[in-house]
């Protein structure tokens, strides 16, 4: 394959210097000025002997693997065989892994048998490919070749792939978006034909586990998602807000308001290294360092306490929120006009008097749209959760208590060998579709509430 | 003018004047010392963490634990199997989002009409960017392995899935490295003859150049910390020898942080929180390059 | 050159208007530019002028919604016909901006650019050559001749905006179109400019934008005043500065408003 890839690059190189070269002679022949320089009729060739070898490859390919398959089974050695199904297919892999060298050894004496068949047949497509591609390129390569001319528009050509790519480049935005949005719904519709809607959305039992025999007790489980829901928004929008509005937004005011210029030099990226502190070393601390302590400190209140809790995951969440509410009032505090916090000193108002009277109320908005993005990102927050809030799903305010949320369900219900088609599998993507719901919305409204404030001052 | 008119000026020595300036002078130091606190709680916060996981991993770190791969023993587990999972699946990352990235910037900000069309890929990138990463897990589990059949826990798939995760910081990025060259530069290179495309490759992307840099490595950092998307696509499997390629099993850093988190055994603590100092040595060599590269070429115009 | 080219117009429009959008800001413009002469747009801020310039090598283009309706020819083609390649014209029709915009290059890649893209010069002898031929003609050369790789940006703001005429020259061009080329520049960096101007008479044809009155009557022998869209009054620069045929044209000389 790497061959091939060079082999075709190489011949791509080759129809570059040709065209360039021949482009070059022609211009000087020609009296006049050529319409693209020597070296857009080299891309011009080369692109013509490269792309369409690849797209025949390409198309090869795919229809390979059956061709190779039928020509194994018609083989002599084929005859050997068990018959058609599972036995076969785990034989005729294991053959396909021994023919390409990916292992040495068979487990099933049949499937060295069938290696060699398997070889001659990938030999054999293999060249009819290869030979194709060859012939497409020389073809390619000629027949632009034989185009060029001084007043060929070469260099027009060309930009018109690029275009092209460039546009194609803009699509895959819209495709992975479309993307996310029908596996999501396709699976979750799966779900919702094995379990009512109104039992998801409104059910306040949540225990996934489907049993293995059927006359088991509770064997089509329960999906009732209100406790997760409930958790994921008692620690992420609520505990975690509690730690991060304050301390963020007073962040911001001290580092833009009164720090001296050196402080802010060595606070503000201290600030975005607890931004840029992957999750799981977050989670891992919550759940080494921290949840112990918010247990041993709720026993010592008296109350219940356990040792995954709301309080543990949602404090260390907060603080990994902090950077971004702090960022966030930042920008919207930088853009209150000058005049108005003139206008309030110039009264004779303290600077904090300014603060809090005129420029946070002037900034609200914007530290509103600020915020709902942080409980966005909060409630999407996955490592944190998962290693400390801890599985129960508990219906409860008690922030000692263990509680778990929708993104430790999903990691949850998807990790392990399970089968695909059960109701525990599909329930995660059931809950992802929800989640992302409940996090597009919050977006769309934070960016208008953003967008309309900033339009305000401008 | 009239007595009952005349206002006295106010008398700022009377002790009640005294007492109100004194009060709020009072308030203004509580709230500096407030906004002092909070900066200073978030930081120690930092601090703590930093030197809790020092302290316990610092111990873990030799030569076998750097060159070893996974095993069921704590003292003989190393993380360059995990490591190598990792870089592979950057390669794989980088390689997609960064020409995808940075050809959707450019069309977006210099060529696209502005029709509904150009209106519904903006909307799309920049809700990507908010989407949570734990739904790109899902998306690649869903498309790349039980709809394409890609192998299960590869680098291949795991970089897919942080590609299209990482795209949308680079385009976001990208856009606004282009959008600060300054328009004169293109009228220059219009007005001797430059086509469009010859104004963009010439001109405006250099120019842009470490601006979108920036942004790459900052999403890179990102996706490189980033754990759910790949337990999402079986990058959690045990490996006890390093992937050789693309397409073998493999684990990445932070989930092998996650998996050993996990374990029981009293000396995972210490290989874990030295793993972390692995990875958090990566991530602050990573932000560093990013903070350099902008404080070094940003060009004011 | 022979003497057809020079007595006919290097470019004709013919009932040119130009919208952006619903909004026509050029009302039926027709107007000759020729090579021995050089011509002047005068008129107050907001008047069309610049966007007329800009309909002469089509930089109008870069404009979404920007339209031009009429025939505009250069050396009898229609510079907006199909056969028209938009690259070439503005190669032929070059064009100095208001503020100079030096490529944040060397001097001399700034010089080279044009030549480079076009593929005017077979090899470094050749390219060297244009490129001083370029800064000499621009007036630049004496001055830079010895730091060649330095940054273009590093240079004093005239010596920026000559920089930039010997860049548009550099490609050899038949039409120069300058947009208030001087408006960001000292007293004697325009005095040097417009010295400049002078001595590029006649080689190539100069249309030249500007507010200022007293420049158009120093540098130009045509003058063309435009007001609110419209091509109000176009003659002898002497003729519209001493004698204008319109009241309004009038009322601008005399400083009435503008």
């Amino acid at each position: 394959m790497l061959a091939v890839a060079l082999l075709i690059a190489g011949l791509g190189a080759i129809a570059w210097w040709t065209g360039r070269t021949r482009a070059a002679a022609l211009a000087r022949v020609y009296d006049g000025r050529a319409h693209s320089l020597p070296a857009h009729h080299g891309w011009y060739v080369a692109l013509w002997t490269i792309v369409p070898a690849v797209i025949v490859l390409a198309i090869w390919s795919n229809f390979t693997g059956g061709l190779i398959y039928q020509a194994v089974l018609a083989s002599p050695e084929a005859a050997a065989l068990p018959a058609a199904g599972m036995e076969r297919a785990t034989v005729l892999s294991e053959a396909y892994s021994l023919a390409i060298g990916a292992t040495e050894q068979s487990f099933r004496p049949e499937a060295s048998g069938i290696a060699p068949a398997y070889e001659r047949a990938i030999a054999f497509y293999g060249w009819i490919g290869f030979g194709a591609a060859l012939l497409i390129a020389f073809a390619g390569g000629a027949f632009a070749f034989t185009r060029l001319t001084p007043r060929f528009a070469a260099r027009r050509r060309i930009e018109r792939l690029v275009m092209a790519a460039l546009r194609i480049a803009s699509l895959i935005a819209v495709l992975t978006t479309l993307g996310i949005v029908l596996s999501l719904l396709f699976e979750s519709l799966r779900f919702f034909s094995m379990v009512p809607v109104t039992e998801f959305l409104f059910g306040t039992h949540w225990s996934p586990q489907v049993a293995i025999r059927p006359d088991q007790a509770g064997s089509s489980g329960a999906f009732g998602s209100i406790p997760l829901f409930w958790g994921t928004v008692f620690i992420g929008a609520i505990i975690a807000m509690i730690v991060a509005i304050p301390l963020g937004l007073m962040s911001a005011i001290y580092l833009t308001q009164y720090a001296h210029r050196s402080a802010r030099t060595w606070l503000k990226p201290a600030l975005e290294i607890l931004a840029g502190v992957p999750t799981v070393v977050y989670g891992y601390f919550a759940a080494l360092t921290v949840a112990p302590l918010v247990r041993d400190f709720g026993l010592a209140l008296g109350i219940p306490a356990s040792s995954e809790s709301a309080l543990a995951a949602g404090l260390v969440m907060g603080v990994m929120i902090i950077p971004f509410v702090s960022s966030m009032a930042d920008d919207s505090i930088a853009a209150v006009p000058q005049a108005m916090r003139d206008g309030s000193l110039a009264m004779g108002a303290t600077r904090s008097e300014t603060i809090r009277k005129v420029l946070i109320p002037a900034a609200l908005p914007g530290v509103v749209g600020g915020v709902l993005l942080a409980v966005s990102r909060a409630i999407g927050e996955t490592m944190i959760v998962v290693m400390a809030a801890g599985l129960a799903a508990n219906l409860t305010a008690n922030p000692f208590a263990s509680v778990t949320t929708v993104t430790t369900q999903i990691v949850q219900l998807l990790t392990g060998d399970q089968e695909f088609d059960s109701p525990k599998t599909l329930a995660a993507f059931a809950l992802g579709l929800t989640l992302f719901l409940m996090t597009l919305a919050l977006n769309i409204y934070a960016l208008r509430v953003v967008k309309k404030y900033r339009e305000a001052y401008e | 003018m009239s007595d009952a008119l005349r206002i006295d000026p106010t008398d700022w020595r009377t002790d009640t004047m005294r007492r109100r300036i004194r009060a709020r002078y009072a308030a203004e130091r509580r709230f500096r010392l407030a906004g002092l606190a909070a900066i200073l709680i978030s930081v120690g916060f930092l601090a703590f963490l930093l030197i809790t996981m020092f302290v316990n991993g610092i111990g873990g770190l030799d030569w076998t634990f750097l060159t070893g791969s996974d095993a069921t023993d704590p003292d003989r587990v190393g993380i360059w199997g995990a490591f190598k999972g990792s870089l592979l699946t950057m390669l794989v990352t980088i390689a997609l989002a960064f020409p995808i990235g940075v050809l959707s910037a450019v069309y977006l900000e210099e060529y696209a009409p502005r029709n509904r069309w150009t209106d519904v890929i903006e909307v799309s990138i920049n809700n990507l960017a908010a989407v949570p990463s734990i739904i790109f897990g899902l998306l690649g589990l869903a498309v790349f392995l039980n709809t394409m059949h890609l192998p299960r826990s590869a680098p291949l798939v795991g970089g897919l899935t942080l590609a299209l995760m990482t795209m949308p910081v680079i385009v976001i990025a990208g856009r606004n490295a282009i959008k600060s060259v300054p328009p004169s530069i293109r009228d220059a290179a219009l007005g001797v003859g430059a086509s469009r495309i010859q104004v963009v490759f010439h001109h405006v992307l250099p120019l842009a150049l470490p601006g979108i840099l920036t942004g790459t490595i900052i999403g890179m950092a990102r996706a490189l910390g980033e754990t759910a998307p790949l337990l999402m696509i079986g990058m959690r499997a045990f490996i006890a020898s390093p992937p050789q390629g693309f397409t073998d099993p493999a684990t990445a850093l932070p989930v092998q942080i996650f998996l050993w988190s996990d374990e029981v055994s009293r000396g995972f603590v210490e290989k874990t929180s030295a793993a972390i100092i692995v990875l958090l040595a990566f991530m602050l060599v990573m932000n560093g390059l990013a903070i350099y590269l902008r404080n070094r070429f940003e060009t004011r115009w | 050159m022979d003497m057809e080219t020079t007595l006919a117009p290097k470019m004709t429009a013919a009932n040119v208007n130009v919208f952006y959008g619903d909004k026509r800001a050029i009302e039926d413009v027709s107007i000759d530019v020729s090579r021995e002469h050089v011509t002047a747009f005068i008129g107050p801020s907001g008047c069309g002028k610049s966007t007329f310039l800009r309909t002469l090598n089509r930089m109008n283009d870069t404009i979404a919604n920007a339209r031009v309706e009429g025939l505009i020819e250069l050396d009898g083609e229609d510079i907006y016909g199909p056969a028209m390649e938009v690259e070439q014209l503005r190669a032929r029709v070059g064009m100095v901006f208001q503020k100079p915009n030096p490529f944040p290059k060397s001097i001399y890649e700034n010089v080279a650019y044009g030549p480079r893209i076009h593929g005017f010069a077979a090899g470094k002898v050749e390219l060297d050559a244009m490129v001083e031929r370029a800064l000499v003609r621009a007036g630049l050369w004496e001055e830079v001749k010895d730091r060649l790789s330095e940054s273009g940006t590093a240079l004093s703001g005239g010596q920026q905006q000559r920089l930039c005429i010997a860049r548009a020259i550099a490609v050899d061009p038949e039409v120069i179109l300058m947009d208030e080329p001087c408006s960001a520049l000292d007293p004697i960096a325009t005095a040097k400019i417009e010295e400049l101007i002078h001595e590029l008479r006649g080689r190539y044809a100069i249309v030249i934008v500007t507010h200022n009155m007293q420049q158009a009557a120093r540098v130009s022998q045509r003058t063309a005043f435009f007001h609110l869209g419209v091509l109000v009054e176009y003659g002898e620069t002497t003729e519209i500065f001493t004698n204008p045929r319109q009241k309004r044209t009038e009322d601008y000389i005399t400083g009435r408003y503008g």
